[in-house]
């Protein structure tokens, strides 16, 4: 799939905005706070309704105006739509081939984006919430009712974790809330976590391959759920439902000692071992560049075969952050297939010879021309 | 913009409505100084009116300028089954689909831990004194389908279990996640059909 254009209004520091992209690659090239990380954020809106920098919509609308839209044509199988995504201080609208969508899930997955920037490079070494997000996004957009499920799961555990706090404070004795609490928690956490396992079980098979490419058959990656639960990745949602019940249960004196709930999706993470040595504690600087790069090209083909078509990829700044080598493969794996957008400071940071095939645009200060 | 006191109070007063920004407002205001002064006191009228005659029926909880309401007083409706709703517009629009024959329960609200909403802070207690003296056997749960909403219906549905009374819950045909008083008529009454034992 491609974005054949997109138009801007008022969006950050883009007054008005009229693009029409190439299908492959789209280099943008600018001085530092001219717009390039703008943009890019622009197209992850358009697909997933919201930022990944900053989570109050009212920072996207340009600080002199009221509201702003992005608009941008998709062009996926074989069909064209447009979509729309608009911001205003009575909140966000989201528009798909011109109907306003009242759900979110309804909407995110009509366009697919993988977006690779620097802070991805600490998917392994930085903190689980990191890593929580990568595989959230992921099964959201390739089955957006799971952000029904995460949507729903997150509302609970907050009104839980403040039911927790009361009960905690002795500012309430009635359990019976909790209980109702609980039951609801556990039928969507058992779901994600499901979910969950059968997403690991494919990114894995995606990712270990790709490990070894890279790293020219030197590593082999293993990737590892990890929760304080007794569950197996092959246990059905059901059973997944039981252990939960039976760990709350067991764990009730705690959770109102702690004020919080201690156990289920939101509390799990992600590890990755390379030739059996946990990357996260032992791998290099290297070994990790290399584990995150091979997480985001599964990620990639992942879509592929579960959507039928690649998705959009967005590299911010990222491949100037890496080598040589790792910066070719990445580069090598998506030539011919993969809609991008690449922003830098300077092209001849970049030696690959898609980018001489690649569309410029050159931006300053919220203005963007196209290359000749 | 510099407007005199009584029209920017008047625009004020305007902006407290829900839906209605500081442009509409404005329209509002100036719309209501063209009117003519007898249409202007009818309305000021009907909205004092509204707010002082109408109470909440000290049984089910409806707004109502008699108590008990007129759904409590008709003899003609069957009492043995309560339908528990959100909000007044709850019922309004359940009334309005005609198929529902019983009486009601406003709650005014939902249970709610992070606004700091009990369930002795909404119409829940009463709800059970009134199940302990009727001749109640069937409680249709119809709150929001939302969160607040599904958890709301499973503590009273935990609270009542007990007495052996029939529970059911309003379970299809509404939207996920959205709100009673936008569902239409038509999916409302088949709600009501569908309804599930809780
Ligand atoms: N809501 C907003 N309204 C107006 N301008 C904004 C808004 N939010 C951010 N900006 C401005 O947009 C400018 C461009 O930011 P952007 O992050 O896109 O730069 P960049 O080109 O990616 O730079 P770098 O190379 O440093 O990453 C910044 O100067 C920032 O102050
Ligand atoms: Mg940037
Ligand atoms: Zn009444």
């Amino acid at each position: 799939m491609h974005i054949k254009d997109i138009k801007l209004t008022h969006y950050r520091n883009y007054e008005k905005l009229d693009l029409t992209f190439d299908h492959q690659v789209n280099v943008i090239i600018g001085e530092n706070a001219q717009g390039k990380t703008n943009l890019m954020e622009a197209i992850y809106v358009l697909a997933f309704s919201k930022s990944y920098r900053t989570s109050k919509d009212k920072e996207l609308i340009n600080w002199d105006e009221n509201y702003a839209r992005i608009e941008g044509t998709v062009h996926k199988r074989a069909r064209q739509f447009p979509l729309e995504m608009q911001f205003s201080a009575k909140g966000k609208k989201a528009k798909l081939n011109h109907l306003e969508q009242q759900r979110l899930s309804d909407y995110i997955g009509a366009l697919n984006v993988v977006m690779f920037a620097p802070e991805d490079l600490n998917l392994v070494k930085g903190s689980p919430q990191i890593r929580r997000r990568f595989i959230d996004m992921e099964i959201g957009q390739i089955q957006p009712i799971y952000i029904y499920h995460l949507g729903q799961y997150q509302k609970i555990v907050k009104q839980r974790n403040h039911l927790l706090k009361q009960l905690q404070r002795r500012k309430t004795s009635d359990e019976t809330m909790l209980d109702v609490l609980t039951d609801q928690l556990v039928e969507h956490a058992r779901v994600i976590i499901a979910k969950r396992f059968i997403f690991l079980e494919l990114l894995r098979e995606a990712a270990t391959g790709i490990h070894e490419g890279i790293s020219q058959h030197s590593e082999t990656l293993s990737i590892q759920y990890s929760t304080p639960l007794d569950v197996l990745e092959s246990d059905s949602e059901e059973k997944i439902g039981k252990c939960l019940h039976e760990t709350f249960k067991d764990n009730r004196e705690k959770e109102i000692d702690r004020g919080s709930t201690l156990f289920g999706p939101h509390r799990d993470d992600l590890l990755f071992y390379v030739n059996d040595r946990d990357v996260q504690t032992y791998g290099s600087q290297g070994q990790q560049r290399t584990t995150a790069l091979s997480l985001k090209l599964a990620e990639i083909e992942l879509i592929k075969r579960e959507v039928g078509e690649y998705p959009v990829l967005l590299l911010d700044d990222v491949l100037s952050e890496l080598d040589r080598h790792r910066q070719s493969h990445l580069l090598d794996t998506i030539q011919g297939k993969v809609q991008t957008f690449v922003s830098t400071t300077s092209v001849s940071d970049i030696k690959h010879q898609t980018i001489e095939q690649a569309a410029l645009f050159n931006v300053t200060s919220g203005t963007i021309t196209k290359q000749k | 913009m510099y407007y005199p006191e009584p029209i920017s109070k008047l625009i004020d007063s305007f902006t407290k409505l829900p839906g209605i920004g500081p442009k509409t407002a404005v329209r509002l205001a100036f719309f209501v100084l063209n009117m003519k002064e007898d249409d202007v006191l009818d309305f000021a009228k009907a909205l004092v009116n509204a707010k002082r005659e109408l109470t909440h029926c000290s049984t089910c909880g409806h707004i109502t300028d008699q108590d008990p309401c007129s759904i409590c007083s008709d003899g003609t409706r069957d009492e043995s089954v309560i339908c528990v709703v959100q909000d007044p517009k709850d019922v309004i629009a359940m009334e309005k689909m005609r198929e529902f024959n019983g009486r009601y329960h406003v709650l005014h609200g939902t249970i709610s831990p992070m606004d700091g909403i009990g369930p002795e802070d909404i119409n829940v207690p009463p709800l059970i004194d009134r199940l302990k003296d009727e001749k109640v056997n069937e409680l249709i749960l119809a709150t929001n389908p939302n969160v607040e909403g599904e958890a709301t219906a499973m503590y009273i549905s935990r609270l009542v279990k007990p007495s052996g009374i029939k529970i059911s819950r309003i379970a299809s045909g509404l939207p996920m996640g959205g709100d009673l008083e936008y569902a239409d008529e038509v999916t409302l009454s088949k709600a009501m059909e569908g309804r599930r034992e809780l």
